[in-house]
């Protein structure tokens, strides 16, 4: 399988402050990639870089192929981002957001996206300020997915979803790999990465280090979590 | 990008709408009192003409408040110089960094359109809004002159709102730029910018050792009672508002392209 994304030395910092450090990772096409670590390990850093929101020091990085910088607007025609903030202009309606997400694009995504609404109870009336923060994100997971990419990037989504809709959301992820695509799923919840993911890591302070198995237990995944 | 100017164009409606028509019906209501003070005025217009620097100030010197153009120059000419300058400032101070600050950032720049793409749709957008703000207050004062049943001087009036328009441009380019400098929503800044303006001109005017300086600042070019009055404008002042929309436009781009954004 090619690789869907290549990061190779990856060191990004904020002024003094660490970032990154020297981070290489591999994830396969069709893999669904599990990416664990405590609050500020760097797991933000390492997609926000990837997307091109930061600006890094060293290193290198390919999605599906394609050089981060060099071909950065390629790159986000085939990728799927849902932050982990789901923040929209608050005085546009749902229905409105969606739209103008797939309009951006260039692409007419109204059955794709009436089908993700369906499936997600996303209500198309609402303004985006009469909105919690799960159903924020379920708009969000509806604009990450309805220009059907061939790679997903979710930074925490399921914080905010109700059960039964975390249930949905990784169906449709399911669904959206068995078709060819490639997620990689930031996430504190190890539950979702034992139940979902194929592959994972973990960060922490700012360095990489994979998981020979996502099925780790709580144990081992919590020692990550304390102090050094 | 067009889809992204379009949207901007939506999301900034409701203020321009706010702007030009409160300034524009100001400027209206300014040009009808002319007609329930023309009476009294005259005795206003001597005392007015004779206060020394603050006449210099106010353009009161070389114009006389009794005639229309002389009571247009220093009444609407305030209204719709500090009116267009905040306007200006507000627009485009906010409108790279409100992405940020409203941690919208992430949802437009995930898409597959360039930063410097980006900067062009909300650029052009100030720059429509601006015109926009310019015909609507130029309509609605021509509307006043109308209803009064006087006729304006119309090349003075045309190149005051000409003026007045490339000096919302220039201040709009500054902010521009330090809206994409700053990653906050520094509306403040934007305002207090607009009003040492302002005042600079103001006391410039006042003030003989300042004189020679004006032309740094934007309402140099743009002041009412100089256009009316049939004097030049220094060539430096607009010379001086080229390169600063140019320098303020071009510090959006580079500035967008290479720093971080904020979640």
């Amino acid at each position: 399988m090619p690789n869907a994304i290549e990061i190779t030395h990856l060191t990004k910092n904020y002024g003094k402050n660490r970032g990154v450090e020297d981070v290489n990772l591999i994830v396969k096409e069709g893999d669904i990639f599990g990416f664990l670590g405590p609050n500020g390990a760097g797991k933000s850093t390492t997609i926000r870089s990837m997307l091109g929101f930061l600006r890094f020091e060293t290193g290198e990085i390919k999605i599906l192929g394609m050089d981060s910088v060099k071909d950065h607007e390629k790159i986000l025609e085939n990728v799927g981002y849902m932050p982990s903030e789901a923040w929209f202009y608050s005085s546009m309606r749902v229905a409105d957001v969606i739209k103008y997400a797939a309009d951006v694009r260039g692409l007419d995504c109204a059955e794709e996206a009436r089908k993700l609404c369906e499936r997600l109870k996303v209500d198309t009336h609402k303004k985006i300020k009469e909105l919690s923060l799960g159903n924020r994100k379920k708009v969000s997971i509806v604009c990450a997915m309805q220009h059907k990419p061939k790679l997903f990037v979710f930074d925490e989504p399921t914080g905010g979803l109700d059960p039964l809709m975390q249930k949905h959301f990784f169906e449709l992820i399911n669904e959206y790999v068995a078709q060819g695509a490639t997620c990689l799923l930031s996430t504190h919840v190890l539950s979702e990465v034992n139940k979902y993911c194929k592959n994972a890591a973990i960060m922490r302070e700012g360095r990489l280090t994979m998981l020979e198995s996502p099925r780790i237990d709580d144990e081992t995944f919590l020692s990550f979590y304390e102090e050094e | 990008m067009k889809r992204m100017f379009l949207e901007e164009l939506k999301i900034n409606l409701k203020a321009l709408l706010i702007w030009s028509i409160a300034v524009g019906i100001m400027g209206f209501s300014c040009i009808l009192l002319f007609q329930s003070m023309e009476g009294e005025i005259q005795g206003m217009a001597d005392a007015f003409s004779n206060m020394g620097a603050f006449s210099d100030a106010f353009g009161m010197s070389t114009l006389s408040i009794a005639s229309i153009e002389g009571f247009f120059a220093t009444e609407v000419g305030t209204v719709h110089g500090l009116g267009g300058a905040m306007f200006a400032a507000i627009l485009a101070i906010g409108i790279i960094s409100k992405e940020e600050e409203g941690h919208t950032g992430e949802f437009t720049f995930s898409f597959p359109v360039s930063r410097k793409k980006v900067v062009a749709a909300k650029g052009l957008c100030v720059l429509i809004m601006l015109t926009a703000f310019t015909v609507i207050c130029t309509l609605l004062y021509l509307l006043g002159f109308k209803m009064l049943g006087e006729e304006p001087p119309m090349g003075d009036f045309m190149t005051f709102m000409l003026r007045q328009y490339l000096m919302n441009i220039e201040i709009g380019g500054i902010c521009f730029g330090i809206s994409a400098l700053s990653g906050k929503n520094r509306t403040g800044l934007g305002i207090g910018l607009a009003m040492v303006f302002y005042f600079y001109d103001v006391i410039g005017r006042v003030v003989p050792d300042l004189k020679d300086y004006l032309f740094i600042g934007p309402f140099s070019y743009a002041n009412a009672s100089e256009i009316f009055s049939g004097k030049e404008a220094p060539a430096a002042a607009f010379i001086m508002a080229a390169v600063l929309v140019f320098a303020g436009v071009l510090s959006a781009f580079v500035c967008i392209d290479k720093r971080d954004l904020a979640s």
